[in-house]
């Protein structure tokens, strides 16, 4: 029911991969270069720091900030091989997604003020690729939104993050396309605990 | 091969690997691409084949020397076999050794494996699948298969060769018409990046990705005496032999002694003689450089007197008489002239229809991690038991009849797979190694043991690999008694990240697992408070706490936890963050108000009390935080059995710098207990598998 974007591709031998990319994936390289420093890996402090520095330059999107905690947790959700740092591919399809769902944020905060409120936010996140249930919905405003219904830049992307990453969890497990996953315990506590 | 991105990405992997995915027969399609829908889409439109993932553009070339615009790629044309030659085929006869002439690139130690692929036309098939040619069918598309890191890939390519001044720049065959060699070589270097990133190797890896085998390396300096023998046998089970000479300088490289032999450069066995020789015996090996040119010049080379002095219909069989590449030199001379012999054993999976030479193969994937399971070696006593575990069982001694030791052969394989990242600091490889360590009696016979601290510092290690190396293979045969053992790998120094693949091969039955905790959590009972067993004293701070609306909302939970934690000083925090106030109260929140009530807050904090106190427990050089070796301990106090798998994902998801602090230490546990408590909701019949729907499942992920 939900349309995630297109997963990030397959990791490839790095001489390969960037041999072999567009224009605008080295442009973006260059960018990503300077941001991963030596290691060419984003830890959760240096995400930090770019989302950070990202939303001062926007002063309509209120936001108190992104936190060190929620960096780590939309870093766990994309990483697949547990370093707790984020490749280059990871980080542009996070990069990506984070650029769409921003233009989805200002869109959707149709009174201008900043954040988006709770009757706002199931139109958002529908445009920005969610119909979820409003059971599901409702779910959300309790849990992400503040004591007066609205969901500030921070809290808005830190849940699509979340959320993208599930529903692709989800999809990824549901092999038969039967609408129902089986884990194990294992399988169980590192989809959860890493999240 | 990976749907997304994320720990499901692995778990997916995981279960195809499980149902056979990367075996022989499933071979994991490279960057996606399945060789049979593109090649009927190409016959179907009529179009030739033109591969996006590796075009045919100087990116594909190479980085360095071969980069684009440098004087070696300069008026490289890319072009296909049918504009080379009015009739190209793809084998001719059956592929031979001579099908193999190196081209502009140092990759002889490639050549070299494949050269030695051609002398088992099985294997080779493996490679090279069957059914392809330019006739049939053809649609410019071509498929090879190798193996790599544990898994056998299958890659596709178009027929584009580079091409410069009218010949093929790299690989090519001695009669200029025949292609399966240049195309293998550029499948290769697809799976590799670039043809340069083909320069520069050792032929046992060449050997390695094309039958998943396992190499051993002779120096032939402290060759065993039986070296003779031991040659003869692997000849005989088809294993590839390479031999070549070491350099004292880079000034050496390919240089070329005064009996024509080249230092530095990768040479293939190819046979073993003994002929008699004036009254007497003497041995005789066969030897190829993959130039196709450029032979040894001494006794027993092609035009050398020793041949009219043998046996004439055995010379006939022996002699070489064309400048091929190939010849013959006495055995002992081999030893004196060249430095070093490797040997690349097959498994079993190879050679099916040789019941004699069987290894039984056993292959596990693990990784090291920074923090909680790249422990390092054995000078590092304080980490180095946190390594991953595995053990094998041996169970049948070797049928050895000239030998009344009692004991089992067998190889130990321990290879890191490349992390790419390491690559453009020119620093890949690590330095890995192993040892074995005979199971302590109060573990014989158990399924889950993770071998403590103690237990290294108290026991020593019954065999090692030889050496700890950079190589991306270590390797050691080992004989030991039958008995339960454990095998630790691990990299040199601690905190190294790797992947790695290690490989047991006994010559006969014997079990392995992976050494690890069994996962399970000592819950007790769900405490079961009402508010009449809760003291007033209690009732009272809550009261104040709570406000009018007697529930504690996220924000207020994190005013009180980080008022409490500013009374221990000793505890290291940077204080509890209103998203980890969030998870714990999404977690602990039974009725869905996404606040505390009196009950909840009471449960949330007798936890958290008793969690201190394992946590000053456990914090052994009182810094106030706990180090990710400790934690691993620390949990498990707790009442969390976990794996290896989960202790790197708890330090991956809540360490910093390798240290985790008190507020993550206790998110970490919340989280930990509510996880394994809605597992047991949804495998009510305890089956060890929970199922759920999208909806059960964002309710349960989106909450913490």
């Amino acid at each position: 029911q939900f349309v995630p974007s297109n997963p990030p591709p397959p990791r490839r031998p790095l001489a390969y991969a960037e041999q072999h990319e567009s224009d605008e994936e080295k442009q973006f390289r260059k960018v990503f270069q300077q941001l991963a420093g030596d290691d060419m890996e984003v830890s959760p402090s240096e995400l930090m720091n770019i989302l950070n520095r990202i939303i001062t330059k926007h002063g309509d999107l209120k936001t108190d900030g992104f936190s060190i905690e929620s960096c780590r947790s939309m870093v766990a959700v994309m990483d697949s091989d547990s370093t707790g740092k984020l490749g280059f591919h990871e980080f542009k399809y996070l990069w990506d997604n984070i650029k769409k769902w921003q233009a989805v944020y200002k869109n959707y905060d149709a009174d201008h003020s900043g954040v988006i409120d709770a009757s706002e936010l199931p139109d958002a996140f529908r445009a920005a690729g969610f119909p979820l249930s409003d059971q599901i919905f409702k779910m959300i405003i309790r849990r992400y939104c503040d004591e007066n219904g609205n969901m500030d830049f921070d809290n808005y992307i830190g849940c699509l993050v979340r959320l993208d990453a599930m529903c692709r969890a989800f999809n990824t497990l549901d092999k038969d396309k039967n609408g129902t996953i089986k884990v194990n315990i294992k399988e169980w506590l590192q989809l959860t605990m890493y999240s | 091969m990976y749907p997304s991105g994320g720990i499901s990405a692995t778990i997916y992997t995981n279960r195809l690997r499980a149902e056979g995915m990367g075996s022989k027969e499933q071979a994991v399609a490279f960057a996606n691409q399945d060789y049979e829908a593109l090649k009927q889409q190409c016959v179907e439109s009529g179009c030739l084949f033109e591969d996006p993932c590796f075009p045919a553009e100087p990116p594909s070339l190479g980085f360095k020397e071969l980069a684009p615009y440098s004087s070696k790629t300069r008026d490289v044309e890319w072009m296909r076999p049918t504009e080379l030659t009015g009739d190209p085929q793809f084998i001719i006869g059956g592929a031979t050794r001579t099908d193999i002439c190196q081209g502009a690139l140092g990759d002889c130690w490639l050549l070299a494996a494949i050269a030695s692929l051609t002398l088992n036309e099985k294997l080779l098939h493996r490679v090279v699948p069957h059914g392809q040619s330019f006739q049939d069918d053809y649609a410019g598309i071509f498929h090879f298969q190798f193996w790599q890191f544990g898994e056998w890939v299958d890659v596709v390519i178009d027929d584009r060769l580079p091409v410069k001044d009218g010949e093929l720049m790299f690989v090519h065959s001695a009669e200029g018409n025949e292609f399966w060699s240049a195309l293998m070589e550029k499948a290769y270097a697809k799976l590799n990046g670039s043809y340069e990133a083909l320069s520069g190797g050792s032929t046992t890896e060449g050997f390695e990705d094309f039958t998943g085998g396992v190499s051993e390396m002779y120096e032939l300096r402290r060759a065993p005496k039986d070296l003779y023998r031991i040659i003869g046998k692997a000849l005989d089970r088809g294993s590839l032999l390479g031999c070549s000479i070491d350099i004292t300088s880079a000034f050496d490289m390919e240089a070329v002694t005064f009996k024509k032999l080249v230092k530095g450069h990768a040479y293939s066995v190819t046979g073993l003689k003994e002929v008699e020789f004036r009254g007497k015996i003497e041995r005789l090996i066969r030897i190829r450089n993959p130039w196709g040119q450029v032979e040894w010049t001494g006794a027993w080379s092609d035009n050398s007197p020793e041949w009219s002095e043998i046996d004439p219909s055995e010379r006939e069989d022996l002699h070489l008489k064309m400048e091929d590449g190939e010849f013959w030199m006495s055995f002992a001379e081999f030893m004196r002239q060249f430095s070093r012999l490797e040997i690349c054993n097959l498994t079993p999976d190879v050679l099916s229809d040789d019941a004699l030479s069987h290894w039984n193969t056993m292959k596990f994937y693990g990784t090291w991690r920074k923090g909680s399971t790249a422990g390092g070696c054995r000078n590092h006593p304080n980490t180095f038991w946190i390594n991953p575990q595995y053990k094998i069982t041996l169970l049948e001694e070797d049928d050895d009849p000239e030998d009344d030791e009692v004991a089992c052969s067998f190889l130990v394989a321990l290879m890191q797979k490349d992390r790419r990242r390491y690559r453009r600091h020119g620093q890949d490889m690590h330095t890995i190694g192993f040892a074995l360590y005979e199971i302590p009696d109060e573990h014989r016979g158990c399924q889950n043991v993770h071998l403590k601290k103690n237990f290294f510092l108290s026991s020593a290690s019954c065999a090692r690999s030889d050496t700890f190396i950079n190589l991306r293979e270590v390797s050691t045969r080992l004989r030991l008694p039958p008995g339960e053992y454990i095998i630790v790998p691990s990299t040199f120094e601690p905190g190294k990240e790797a992947d790695f693949v290690l490989r047991v091969f006994t010559e006969k039955q014997s079990e392995t697992q992976e050494l690890d905790d069994e996962i399970s959590a000592d819950l007790g009972e769900d405490e079961e408070i009402t508010e009449d067993d809760i003291d007033d004293s209690f009732k009272s701070m809550f009261a104040q706490l709570a406000g009018e609306d007697m529930e504690i909302s996220i924000c207020e939970l994190r005013t009180i936890l980080n008022r409490v934690i500013s009374r221990h000083k000793d505890l290291k925090t940077d204080g509890f963050s209103m998203e980890s106030c969030r998870t714990m109260v999404n977690l602990m929140d039974k009725d869905g108000s996404a606040r505390l009530g009196l009950v909840e807050f009471q449960i949330l904090w007798n936890k958290i009390r008793k969690w201190l106190i394992i946590f000053r427990q456990f914090d052994l050089d009182k810094s106030g935080a706990m180090s990710s070796y400790e934690m691993r301990l620390a949990v498990e106090a707790a009442g969390f059995k976990l794996n290896n798998t989960l202790h790197q994902i708890l330090v991956a998801r809540y360490a910093e710098n390798e240290m985790i602090d008190f507020d993550n230490f206790i998110c970490c546990l919340v989280k930990l207990e509510a996880m394994f408590r809605s597992f047991k909701h949804f495998d009510k019949e305890e089956s060890g598998v929970a199922e759920m729907n999208l909806t059960e499942w964002l309710y349960m992920t989106m909450c913490g």
